[in-house]
C-alpha cells in the first residue's frame, strides 16, 4: 500500500491530534490494579512512579517517569510542531534534526505496557496477589502507536517538498 | 569531513544518488577509507566508504541473538512468591494472561513487540548479513531488506528488558522474587540486538545491495 504525501501529512497530524487529546486521559486512568493479600490498588502511570519513588527507588522511578510520562509528551509535541509548520519554508533544518531525535526515541514509552505484561503475568496467586490490566492501558498504548506510527508515516523529504 | 560534502550543483560530472533520510539527490564521488559522504540539506551520511568484513559482526550477532531469543522464550525469567505460593515468569505468560482478561490488542501488541518483532529483525539482520558478507544474492533479499526496515522501530526488546528490571523492583516491595536464568538470555537478546542495530550500517548495506544488483527502493 502507498500513500500519497498529502495522505501522509494528513494522516500524521490526525494521529499526532489524538495522541495528544488521548495523553490526559492516559495518565488519570488506572492502567492496572494490583491486588497483594486483600490490599487493592488502582495505578495509574504517575502512580507507580511515586510508589517507586516513596520506596525511595528515586533512579528507577526517574527512568520509568522520563520513559512513561515525558517521552509521549515529547515526541508528540515535537511531531506537532514539525507538522505544524509543514508547507512552509521557516527552520527546515531544524525540524529535521527534532525529527531525527523524534526517530531515534523509538519507542521507550512501551516501558509501562510491558511492565504490566510481566506484573500480570506473576500476579497470578489468586487472593494472594492478583494483577488485572485496566482500561487506561489501553488508552495509554494508542497515545504510544499514534506517536510511534505518526513518525512513521511522515518522510522528513516532506519538510523540504511542503505538499 | 567538509572536503567530502555532498554537492547539489550539478556542475560537476557523477552519478547522483539519493540520500536516504531525506531523499535530497546528491553527487556521488570516489571516497578514500574513513571518508564519508554527507547531505548538504539534513546532514545525513549518504555515501561511505565500505571497510572489508563490514558485515560479519552483524551476521555474527544476529545469529547469536536467534539463538538466545528461543532460549529466552522457553525459559523462565523470574519467579514470585507471596506466602509460599509462588509463580513462573516466561515472556509468553503476560501475553496469555492479558488476552485471557480480554484486553487482546495490548496482549498482541506485545507479542508482536517484545517476541515476534525481535525474531523477525534478527532472522531480516542474519539473512542480510549473511548474503553481504558473503556478496550472495539469495531469494527475496530486496523483501527481507524492506521488512527489517519497517520491522526495526518495532523491536522492543531492549525496553522489555529494562520493564522487567523494573518489575522486579516493584514485585520486591510485595513479595519474594527470584531472577530465573531466562533473565540473562532476554538482557543478552537485548544487547545483541542493540549491538546488530549499531553494527548495521543502513548506507552500506544500500551499496552493497545496489553491487548485487538489488534495488530496495523499486
Amino acid at each position: 500500500m502507498s500513500l500519497s504525501d498529502r495522505s501522509r501529512v494528513n494522516l500524521s497530524r490526525a494521529l499526532v491530534v489524538t495522541g495528544l487529546v488521548l495523553y490526559i486521559p492516559s495518565n488519570v486512568m488506572p492502567v492496572m490494579t494490583m491486588s497483594i493479600i486483600g490490599k487493592v490498588d488502582p495505578l495509574t502511570v504517575l502512580g507507580g512512579v511515586r510508589e517507586l519513588y516513596d520506596s525511595g527507588l528515586a533512579l528507577i522511578a526517574g527512568v520509568v517517569f522520563l520513559a512513561s510520562f515525558i517521552l509521549p509528551l515529547a515526541k508528540l509535541l515535537a511531531l506537532a510542531w514539525v507538522l505544524f509548520l509543514h508547507g512552509s519554508p521557516k527552520l527546515r533544518r531544524e525540524r529535521c534534526k527534532v525529527f531525527k531525535i523524534v526517530h531515534a526515541i523509538g519507542s521507550w514509552s512501551m516501558i509501562d505496557i510491558f511492565l504490566l505484561a510481566v506484573l500480570a503475568a506473576v500476579g497470578q496467586l489468586g487472593a494472594l496477589a492478583s494483577v488485572t490490566a485496566e482500561p487506561g492501558c489501553l488508552v495509554f498504548a494508542v497515545v504510544l502507536l499514534c506517536s510511534l506510527i505518526a513518525s512513521e508515516i511522515y518522510k522528513p523529504r516532506l519538510i523540504w517538498e511542503g505538499v | 569531513m567538509n572536503e567530502a560534502v555532498a554537492s547539489q550543483t550539478g556542475e560537476i560530472e557523477g552519478k547522483w544518488i539519493t540520500c536516504r533520510f531525506c531523499e535530497a539527490p546528491c553527487l556521488q564521488r570516489e571516497l578514500l577509507p574513513g571518508q564519508e559522504l554527507r547531505c548538504s540539506r539534513c546532514d545525513s551520511t549518504v555515501m561511505l566508504h565500505i571497510p572489508e568484513r563490514s558485515f560479519q559482526p552483524p551476521f555474527a550477532l544476529s545469529l547469536t541473538g536467534l539463538f538466545l531469543l528461543i532460549l529466552a522464550n522457553f525459559i523462565p525469567i523470574l519467579n514470585f512468591e507471596v506466602v509460599g505460593k509462588s509463580q513462573a515468569d516466561f515472556m509468553i505468560t503476560g501475553v496469555i494472561e492479558l488476552w485471557r482478561q480480554g484486553y487482546f490488542f495490548i496482549s498482541l501488541l506485545v507479542l508482536f513487540c517484545a517476541i515476534i518483532a525481535p525474531a523477525v529483525f534478527l532472522f531480516c539482520a542474519f539473512y542480510l548479513g549473511f548474503a553481504l558478507a558473503l556478496k550472495m544474492r539469495p531469494p527475496g533479499l530486496a523483501l527481507v531488506s524492506k521488512v527489517a526496515l519497517a520491522v526495526r522501530p518495532w523491536n522492543l526488546i531492549p525496553v522489555y528488558s529494562i520493564a522487567t528490571v523494573v518489575a522486579v523492583v516493584k514485585l520486591r516491595m510485595l513479595g519474594e522474587v527470584t531472577w530465573q536464568p531466562g533473565a540473562r538470555f532476554v538482557l543478552a537478546v537485548a544487547v545483541m540486538s542493540v549491538l546488530c542495530e549499531q553494527f548495521s550500517n543502513r548506507q552500506i548495506a544500500y551499496e552493497r545491495l545496489k553491487e548485487l544488483g538489488v534495488n530496495i527502493d523499486e
